[in-house]
């Protein structure tokens, strides 16, 4: 982790968040097929639960500070080689809030007893992990700017 | 719901993500061509070049890239640029934060970051460049130019 001499912002390494966005990936799974199903959908949305927290986490305090970050600071990357290219820490961060927004609005229509609204909310966390983590889609520069615009995200 | 028809939901979701990724990666950083003939407004830009406020464009080309704090691919599209820039004297990019420009995004209609609008020597909008674009299709697009 160094800063960037020209803007100020904390530089991580980039596959640090794909591998935090791929067991977020596998966990949604778990939860999707949890939550289909009126007998397991209170464990999905425990799970759930646990995956809003770790949002939480990132996206208040940034990757570094996440126990996903830790986790592969301390046993993944000491096997990998150098990262060719270290990344600004705020799009992976901001990525942290849309997961928190997403889980939040899960854990929601759960209490609110919508059918099946757990498993979409599941869903749509299984794509934006899968993008990240296997594509290297980056939803901040997708989305931020048009969330602005209509007023979504105030200025900071 | 049984357990094989939610095996086939997930794995309906892995095919439904898989496509994602493949036309986000097929149509990223691709050139269209525009020829509404919009000019772009230097002062109100406000583009910043080596310290000093840009007012004239001096080159046959420019690149104006549009981009924001929340943006994993614009710093190496601004390098990728810079790098064109040095070897090739027809050659400008200029790099606006719109982060907090809204006024920008909204007259130039900026939905993700990096855009790069490619602009003649006039300041007129040739074509437009959504997301971080292949080293070989910048190079095209300085090749649409009478050099």
């Amino acid at each position: 982790m160094t800063k960037n001499s020209s803007t100020g912002a904390t530089q991580i390494d980039p596959r640090g968040p794909r591998f935090g966005a791929t067991i977020i990936n596998v966990l949604s799974v778990v939860i999707f097929f949890f939550a289909t199903d009126k007998a397991t959908e209170g464990t999905g949305a425990i799970l759930f639960g646990i995956a809003a927290v770790l949002f939480a986490i990132g996206a208040i305090f940034g990757n570094t500070k996440h126990p996903f970050g830790w986790l592969y600071r301390t046993l993944v990357r000491p096997r990998l080689a150098p990262p060719k290219e270290l990344e600004d820490s705020r799009p992976p961060q901001f990525a942290q809030g849309v997961g928190l927004f997403v889980s939040l609005i899960g854990l929601a229509v759960y209490a609110l007893a919508v059918p099946y609204g757990l498993a979409a909310a599941a869903a749509a966390l299984f794509l934006a992990s899968f993008l990240q983590a296997y594509v290297g889609y980056c939803l901040g520069c997708q989305i931020y700017l048009g969330l602005k615009r209509i007023r979504v995200i105030r200025s900071a | 719901m049984s357990v094989e028809l939610r095996l086939i939901l997930i794995a309906s979701l892995v095919l439904l993500a898989g496509l994602i990724g493949a036309i986000w990666k097929f149509t990223t950083g691709r050139a269209r061509k525009i020829s509404s003939g919009e000019q772009v407004d230097l002062i109100e830009l406000g583009a910043v070049k080596d310290g000093r406020p840009v007012t004239a464009l001096t080159t046959k080309v420019t690149f104006l890239q549009f981009s924001s704090d929340y943006c994993v691919f614009c710093g190496p599209t601004a390098r990728m640029f810079g790098e064109l820039e040095k070897a090739d004297s027809n050659v400008t990019h200029l790099e606006v934060n719109i982060t907090n420009r809204l006024d920008l995004a909204n007259k130039y209609n900026v939905l993700q970051t990096p855009t790069t609008l490619v602009l003649d020597r006039r300041g007129f909008v040739k074509s437009r460049i959504g997301g971080a674009p292949k080293q070989q299709t910048v190079i095209d697009q300085i090749g649409t130019f009478d050099i």
